[in-house]
């Protein structure tokens, strides 16, 4: 439904896609996430038929945007981000207007365009002005226009921006329910509502894909996270207890800090964060009995389950990308 | 060319709906009716519509680069440029169908006046010569077609509608007076020159005069502009 081969695109020097290959299936809500400069927006934009690619090829509906871009746009919904409206039309007549422009045949118009209104709860506001409403009522007038025209291809970027919660969980089973014969692409820094909404996740940092896989598969691949805040008995050694952790099974990766925010209260006291292996065991009881036997004392351990946020943050470090927003932490911690 | 008719018709009520758009109107409707009474009203003068036509021709100047200022700058700016591009419509329909919304504004600016050629008719003790009168009508129309295609791709290239403004205005005033240096220039330029220059095809259809080439160069800006503006927004999908 939705085919991207070998695509690259570059502004200038700088290079944002390079060499992107993926294919979305019919029925399919994938999840596009990467940090800011890592070639979302390129990517979605050269889908949506805004931006064509340096080289490589997009298909939409079986359409390649560059030959036949009319046929394909118009298989195609797409809410940008920001969600750009003509501020001075009726909520009515836009979405008229947009059917018009989707070519929706007259007879079904109208119908269309109380479907699209109903389905993002726009009913009361159809006479009002685009400009007066609140920046949760403009994303919903944004999502129907882009879905008015019963496209086959949905792309969405950051569809529950500016919703409350409410809103938020009603378009997601929108999301759910309009994705059952379509197509669907979602671009969002919400990482655990990617994880929850999207059948498949793709991430992407310097314009490459660097992980492509359901969330269960992704979060499978990635270890377990126990973090650690122990000292020596006696005289402080860090480095000694950092080799013991390193020591265990199943361990992968041991970084360390001071631990606690109060120096008084945490003197000689440091947070180890220790990264096990993929499919590892639970450490826990491990890490407790090694310190036992080696005389150092606990003070907290507590085990964090893979989270797509931590695959996603170990991508990052690995493509020596910053992330711009370590937010909604969907940590799913449970204390020793 | 299909979703032309949608976006001219869009085009054409989004000036409506701010109140620049009236604005625009009631001032060159006031303007105009100034003109009129005190130059083409007047006692024992000939019925004629002439100066009524010429200084239409004037305000055309500052009011086409108004009107055509935000016909893509603030889409560009507001980034509905990006929902519209993303349309089944070709970048051709868009610019198309924005100018013809465009140039139906100025019809329905220039609808109220044939108010000003009834009272002539009215008024007068011979009845006015149509020729010159529809001739004025068509030189304005003309005009419009140039300065809002300049409008229009001055318009395309900036998302800061001022600038688009101030670019189509001093390309217009560039255009008026490019034949007022060609006596001091050399021949070649001075063809040329001339051969550019609005002035004197605006003085021919003041006088009565539809030269078929006059007409060419009219419609030659407007189409060359609006080519010039669909290239520009098939170049915003290159980056």
């Amino acid at each position: 439904m939705v085919g991207v081969y070998q695509v690259h695109k570059a502004f200038g020097n700088v290079q944002a896609v390079r060499g992107l290959s993926f294919e979305l299936q019919p029925g399919q809500i994938a999840g596009l996430l990467g940090p800011n400069g890592a070639g979302k927006t390129t990517t979605i934009r050269m889908i949506a038929g805004y931006l064509l690619p340096d080289a490589g090829k997009v298909l939409v509906a079986g359409f390649d945007t560059a030959a036949h871009p009319a046929i394909a746009r118009s298989s195609l919904g797409y809410l940008p981000e920001h969600t750009p409206l003509y501020t001075e039309m009726r909520v009515g007549e836009y979405l008229t207007y947009r059917a018009k422009l989707f070519r929706v045949p007259r007879d079904v118009r109208r119908r269309a365009v109380d479907w699209a209104a109903t389905r993002c709860w726009l009913g009361d506001v159809l006479k009002r002005r685009i400009g007066a409403l609140s920046k949760g009522y403009r994303q919903r007038v944004g999502l129907a226009g882009a879905l008015l025209h019963n496209p086959k291809v949905l792309i969405l970027d950051e569809p529950t921006n500016g919703l409350d919660p409410t809103q938020i969980r009603e378009t997601r089973q929108l999301i759910r329910e309009l994705a059952t014969d379509r197509t669907m692409l979602i671009c969002s820094h919400i990482l655990p509502e990617v994880e929850r909404l999207c059948h498949r996740v793709l991430i992407i940092a310097g314009g490459q894909l660097r992980a492509d896989g359901s969330p269960q598969e992704l979060t499978k691949a990635g270890g377990s996270r126990y973090f650690v805040q122990a000292r020596e008995a006696r005289v402080g050694d860090a480095e000694r207890i950092t080799k013991l952790w390193a020591t265990l099974p199943f361990v992968g990766e041991v970084t360390s800090r001071p631990a606690g925010d109060k120096p008084t209260q945490s003197v000689g006291w440091i947070e180890w964060t220790i990264v096990a292996r993929p499919g590892s065991p639970d450490l826990r009881e491990q890490i407790a009995a090694a310190a036992q036997q080696q005389g150092v004392l606990l003070r907290e351990l507590r085990a964090q389950a893979p989270t797509l946020e931590g695959v996603f943050m170990d991508i990052m470090d690995k493509a020596g990308e910053v992330t711009e927003d370590p937010r909604a932490l969907g940590a799913k911690e449970t204390a020793a | 060319m299909k979703g032309l008719g949608v976006i001219a018709r869009r085009e054409l009520t989004a000036y409506f709906r701010a109140p620049a758009g009236w604005l625009i109107i009631a001032l060159y409707m006031l303007l105009a009716g100034v003109i009129f009474s005190v130059y083409v009203l007047r006692p024992g003068g000939p019925a004629s519509m002439r100066d009524f036509f010429a200084v239409s021709g004037w305000l055309l100047m500052p009011v086409a680069p108004a009107v055509a200022m935000r016909l893509f700058s603030d889409e560009i700016r507001s980034g509905t440029l990006e929902a519209l591009l993303t349309s089944p419509v070709s970048p051709g329909a868009i610019v198309i169908g924005k100018f013809l919304g465009a140039m139906g504004f100025i019809t329905c600016m220039l609808l109220p006046t044939l108010l000003y050629v009834g009272t002539l008719y009215r008024v007068a003790n011979i009845a006015p010569d149509p020729g010159p009168i529809i001739c004025g009508y068509l030189c304005l129309y003309l005009l419009s077609t140039a300065y809002l295609g300049i409008g229009t791709l001055a318009s395309s290239l900036t998302s800061n509608s001022t600038l688009a403004f101030m670019v189509t205005l001093f390309a217009i005033l560039g255009l008026l007076f490019a034949a007022a240096p060609a006596d001091l220039a050399p021949a070649p330029v001075r063809t040329v020159l001339y051969a550019i220059s609005i002035g004197p095809k605006v003085s021919e259809f003041a006088r009565g005069v539809i030269d078929a080439a006059n007409v060419v160069y009219f419609l030659g800006i407007g189409v060359f502009c609006l080519l010039a503006a669909t290239c520009t927004l098939e170049l915003r999908r290159w980056g």
